[in-house]
C-alpha cells in the first residue's frame, strides 16, 4: 500500500493509485478514446509499468500469462467499444482455466450510455456468463471499493476474470481518495471450510484402496498444494497423474509420477484410471477432454472429489465423498487426520511399468527416434527439454504442438506448463509468453533487489495459432521481452487436419495452410531466427535459441501429416486408446 | 462402483428461489444461467424482501432434477447471491392472484353465484364495468377466467405469477443474512 489519502484528484488517478495499492507491478493494455484520461495519468505513476501490446487480446492473454506463472492477479486494461470486445476470449479462456486477472476498460460517459454513442459496446451485459464478477463504475466514489472488491474476488477461492469498466465522465470527475482494502463480502464465501468427517472419510477410503490413483489439477498448483499432495502419494505409495491443466505440479522425474490423463494422456494414467479402484482428485474437474465417455469412466473406482468450487461436485462424475475446499488444506487435514498405510502395490506399479513400456514402443519411440528424414514436434520439444533440464516454463498455443509441448516436456518446478485448457484458444501462445515472462523477471528482480532475468519461458506454437497473435513480436521487440519462440510448421491447422483424417475420410478442408516466411517475419521485428530442416541442425539451433541474450525465434519443418498419439477419440471410452492410424 | 451420474430425464416443475443483495446485473447473472442451457424461465418475481438492501426473487421453470442442481450451484456461485433454494411442486405452496375485469351485466344473470362458486370478490363497481378479484392456484384462476369468457362477460383479465410459501427455515435465513453486517464485510 502506498496511497493511503489523497486529495482532489481525477478517477483516473484513484484508479492508477488503486492498482499500485493492490500491489500491481505491470498492466499490459492498449489506448484508446474513452481511456485517454487514464493514459495522461500514468506518467505521474512510474512505479506501475505499462506495456503496450499490439492488440487487446494480446494483453489479456498477456495479463493471464503473468498470473498463471505467478499465482499474482494479472492486469490489462482497454478502451471502451472495439477494445473492450477484444478482451472477450481472453477473459472467456481466464474463466474456463480460472486465471486471476482484473481486467479493466473504459466506458462511454454515463450521460450517453444507451446511446450507441462511438465506441460503445455494453461490455457488462457481455461479459455476463464470462466473469466471475463485473461492475460498471460511473461515479468517482465507487473506485476504490470496485477495485478493492475486484482483487479480491479474481484472487480467492476458485480465482476467475474479473471485468471493469468505467465511464469517462467518473474517470475525469475529482475527488478526495481514501483507500480502504476489500477483506471480505458477506454474500461470497471463497474459502469454505474443510469437513473434518468428510476427512476422516476419505483416510479411510485411501487406506482401504489397493489400488489407488490420485489426479491432480490446476487447482493444486492454484492453492500450492503440491509438497502436501507428493507427502500423501509417497505416504501412501500412490500413483498419481496429471490433467493438461495439472502438469508440472509433480516433477515429471517423480518416481510416483505416471503422467498426463485424457484425450492426448499417458497410456498408464488412463488405463490406470479404468483400473484404479479409487481415485483421489484434486484441484481438477473431470472435463470431457479428461474422462471421455462419462459412462464407461472410472468403471471401479470410488471417487474422493477435493475441490473448492461447489459446482463442480457430481457435474460430471458421481462422486462418493466430496471435500469442498481449498485443495491444500484439505490434503494437509487428511495427512494430519492419521496414518497413512503404505501398501507396496507391487501389481498396481508393475501395471503403471508395463503400460509406460507399451507407450514408449506403440508411441514414443516412433516420435524421439522417428526412422525418416523429417523431423517431428515430440524430438524438437524433447530437445529443448534436455537442454533446458526441465528448468524452462513451457507456454504453449492450441492443437497438436499443444499436445506434443505437454507430453514430451520435462517439468522440475510447479506451474511451468502454461496452456490454454478449457476455451482451447489458438493465439494464446505468444502473448501468455510474453506474461509469463515478464512475471517470472519482475520476481527475480525483486528477489536480487537488482534488475535480473528469472527461468526461461520457451514458447511452442502451431503455424496456424500463431499467425492469429504474431503481431505482438511487436510487444517483444518493444519491451525487449527475451522469450524463446519455436514455431513447429507444418503447414496444416494440424488438430483439425488429424480429426478429418482420422473421423472424417481424409477429407482435409481448410485445414492445409499457405504460409508466409516465418523467419522473414521475425527477423522484420529484430528478433535472430532460423529454420530447421534436418536433425542434425536441431540440437545446436536449441543451443542458440537458448543462449541468445534476448528474444530468439525457431522454426522448425515437421511432418505435415503426423498425428498425436494416443489419442481417444471425442467421445470415446478410456478403454478404446488409438496408437496410430 | 462405477461413478455414473443419475440421468433420470423427466422433467418436472420447479421454483427456485434466491435471495440476493440489491445490485445492478444480479438478474442478468441469474437468467444467464437458465438461457445458457436453454430452459425456459415460466415466470420470474423479484421483490424487496423485509431486510433492507436483500431482494428475493421466484423463478418457476420445467427442468430435470440434475439440470435443476446444476442450476442451482450456478446460481449460488455468483458473488452477490446470498442463498438459494429448489422446490418440487409437492413440496411448496403456490397461489396466484388476479383480477378480472366484466361487464355489469354478469349481475343480472346470477353473478353472486358465480363469485361464490369460485371465491371471488369485487373490489371495484362503475356503471361501465366490475372488477373482481381471486386468488388460489393457477388452475382456479384459469376455471374462473373460462367461465367468465365463455358467458361472454369477461372484458380483461391480468394476474400474477406464483407467490409461494414455503418452509420455514427460509424466515430463519433472512434473519442470519441480516445479522451478517454489511455488504462488502464487517
Amino acid at each position: 500500500m502506498k496511497y493511503t489519502e489523497k486529495k482532489n484528484i481525477t478517477g483516473a488517478e484513484a484508479l492508477l493509485s488503486s492498482l499500485i495499492n493492490q500491489g500491481v507491478k505491470t498492466v499490459f493494455g492498449y489506448p484508446g478514446g474513452s481511456i485517454t484520461p487514464v493514459y495522461d495519468r500514468l506518467q505521474d505513476y512510474p512505479e506501475l509499468r505499462h506495456l503496450l501490446t499490439r492488440h487487446e487480446q494480446g494483453a489479456v492473454h498477456a495479463a493471464q500469462g503473468y498470473a498463471r506463472v505467478s499465482n499474482r492477479t494479472g492486469v490489462c486494461m482497454a478502451t471502451s467499444g472495439p477494445g473492450a470486445t477484444n478482451l472477450l476470449t481472453g477473459i472467456a479462456d481466464a474463466m474456463l482455466d480460472s486465471t486471476p486477472v482484473v481486467c479493466i476498460a473504459a466506458q462511454v460517459p454515463s450521460t450517453a450510455l444507451g446511446t450507441d454513442f462511438f465506441q460503445e459496446a455494453d461490455m457488462i451485459n457481455m461479459t455476463v456468463p464470462i466473469t466471475k464478477w463485473n461492475y460498471q463504475i460511473t461515479r468517482f466514489d465507487e473506485i476504490v471499493p470496485t477495485l478493492a472488491k475486484a482483487f479480491y474476488i479474481a484472487a480467492s477461492g476458485r480465482p476467475g476474470p474479473v471485468y471493469i469498466e468505467v465511464t469517462k465522465d467518473a474517470l475525469l470527475e475529482r475527488g478526495d481518495y481514501k483507500w480502504e482494502p476489500c477483506t471480505g463480502i458477506r454474500s461470497y464465501n471463497p474459502v469454505p471450510a474443510v469437513d473434518a468427517d468428510a476427512v476422516q472419510e476419505a483416510l479411510t477410503l485411501i487406506n482401504d484402496a489397493e489400488r489407488p490413483l490420485i489426479l491432480v489439477g490446476n487447482g493444486v498448483k492454484i492453492s500450492g498444494a503440491e509438497e502436501a499432495v507428493i507427502r500423501l502419494a509417497e505416504a501412501g505409495n500412490i500413483p498419481v497423474a496429471a490433467t493438461l491443466m495439472g502438469l508440472s505440479c509433480i516433477p515429471s522425474g517423480h518416481p510416483l509420477n505416471i503422467g498426463m490423463v485424457g484425450m492426448h494422456g499417458n497410456v498408464a494414467g488412463n488405463r490406470m484410471t479404468q483400473e484404479a479402484d479409487l481415485l483421489v482428485a484434486i484441484g481438477m474437474r473431470f472435463s470431457d477432454r479428461v474422462t471421455g465417455n462419462l459412462n464407461t469412466y472410472a468403471p471401479k473406482a470410488k471417487v474422493i472429489h477435493i475441490e473448492i468450487d461447489p459446482v463442480e461436485i457430481d457435474k460430471n462424475v458421481r462422486t462418493d465423498l466430496a471435500i469442498v475446499a481449498d485443495a491444500r488444506e484439505a490434503v494437509e487435514a487428511i495427512l494430519g487426520a492419521g496414518a497413512i498405510i503404505r501398501k507396496s502395490r507391487a501389481e498396481w506399479f508393475e501395471a503403471a511399468e508395463r503400460y509406460a513400456a507399451e507407450e514408449r514402443e506403440r508411441v514414443i519411440d516412433r516420435q524421439l527416434r522417428p526412422e525418416r528424414d523429417t523431423l517431428t514436434m515430440g524430438e524438437t520439444v524433447a530437445a529443448v527439454a534436455r537442454q533446458t533440464a526441465g528448468e524452462a516454463v513451457i507456454v504453449t498455443d492450441v492443437g497438436q504442438h499443444q499436445m506434443m509441448a505437454a507430453r514430451y516436456s520435462a517439468y522440475k518446478h510447479t506451474r511451468s506448463l502454461i496452456t490454454s485448457g478449457g476455451l482451447g484458444t489458438m493465439g494464446y501462445g505468444l502473448p501468455a509468453a510474453i506474461g509469463a515472462k515478464v512475471a517470472l523477471d519482475e520476481e527475480a528482480t525483486a528477489r536480487e533487489g537488482r534488475p535480473a532475468r528469472g527461468r526461461e519461458v520457451v514458447v511452442f506454437l502451431g503455424d496456424g495459432g500463431f499467425q492469429m497473435t504474431m503481431q505482438e513480436l511487436g510487444t517483444m521487440l518493444h519491451w525487449g521481452i527475451p522469450v524463446k519462440v519455436v514455431v513447429l510448421n507444418n503447414s496444416f491447422l494440424g488438430m483439425v487436419r488429424q480429426w478429418q483424417q482420422l473421423f472424417m475420410g481424409k477429407r482435409y478442408n481448410a485445414t492445409e495452410l499457405v504460409n508466409p516466411d516465418f523467419v522473414k517475419i521475425a527477423e522484420a521485428y529484430g528478433i535472430p531466427a532460423q529454420r530447421i530442416t534436418r536433425r542434425e541442425e536441431l540440437g545446436e539451433a536449441v543451443e542458440t535459441l537458448l543462449k541468445t541474450e534476448g528474444p530468439c525465434f525457431i522454426e522448425v519443418i515437421v511432418g505435415k501429416e503426423d498425428n498425436v498419439f494416443p489419442m481417444v477419440p471425442g467421445g470415446a471410452s478410456l478403454d478404446d486408446l488409438l496408437y496410430s492410424e | 462402483m462405477a461413478p455414473i451420474k443419475n440421468t433420470d430425464t423427466t422433467v418436472r416443475e420447479y421454483i427456485i428461489t434466491v435471495f440476493t443483495e440489491n445490485q445492478v446485473g444480479v438478474l442478468g447473472r441469474i437468467t444467464s444461467i437458465f438461457t445458457r442451457r436453454k430452459i425456459n424461465i415460466e415466470s420470474l418475481k423479484v421483490s424487496e424482501t423485509p431486510v433492507k438492501g436483500i431482494s428475493m426473487f421466484t423463478i418457476h421453470a420445467f427442468t430435470t432434477e440434475d439440470m435443476a442442481c446444476r442450476i442451482l450451484s450456478g446460481i449460488e456461485r455468483i458473488i452477490e447471491v446470498l442463498r438459494a433454494d429448489k422446490y418440487r411442486t409437492d413440496e411448496f405452496t403456490a397461489q396466484q392472484i388476479a383480477l378480472y375485469k366484466v361487464s355489469p351485466e354478469l349481475f343480472r344473470k346470477g353473478g353472486d353465484a358465480c363469485l361464490r362458486e369460485h371465491n371471488a370478490r369485487v373490489i371495484e363497481i362503475n356503471p361501465a364495468y366490475v372488477v373482481l378479484e381471486r386468488t388460489g392456484a393457477k388452475e382456479e384462476i384459469d376455471a374462473l377466467r373460462d367461465y367468465l369468457s365463455g358467458s361472454g362477460m369477461l372484458m380483461q383479465f391480468t394476474h400474477s405469477e406464483n407467490i409461494v410459501l414455503h418452509d420455514a427455515s427460509v424466515e430463519n435465513a433472512l434473519n442470519e443474512i441480516a445479522g451478517r453486517g454489511s455488504y462488502l464485510g464487517d
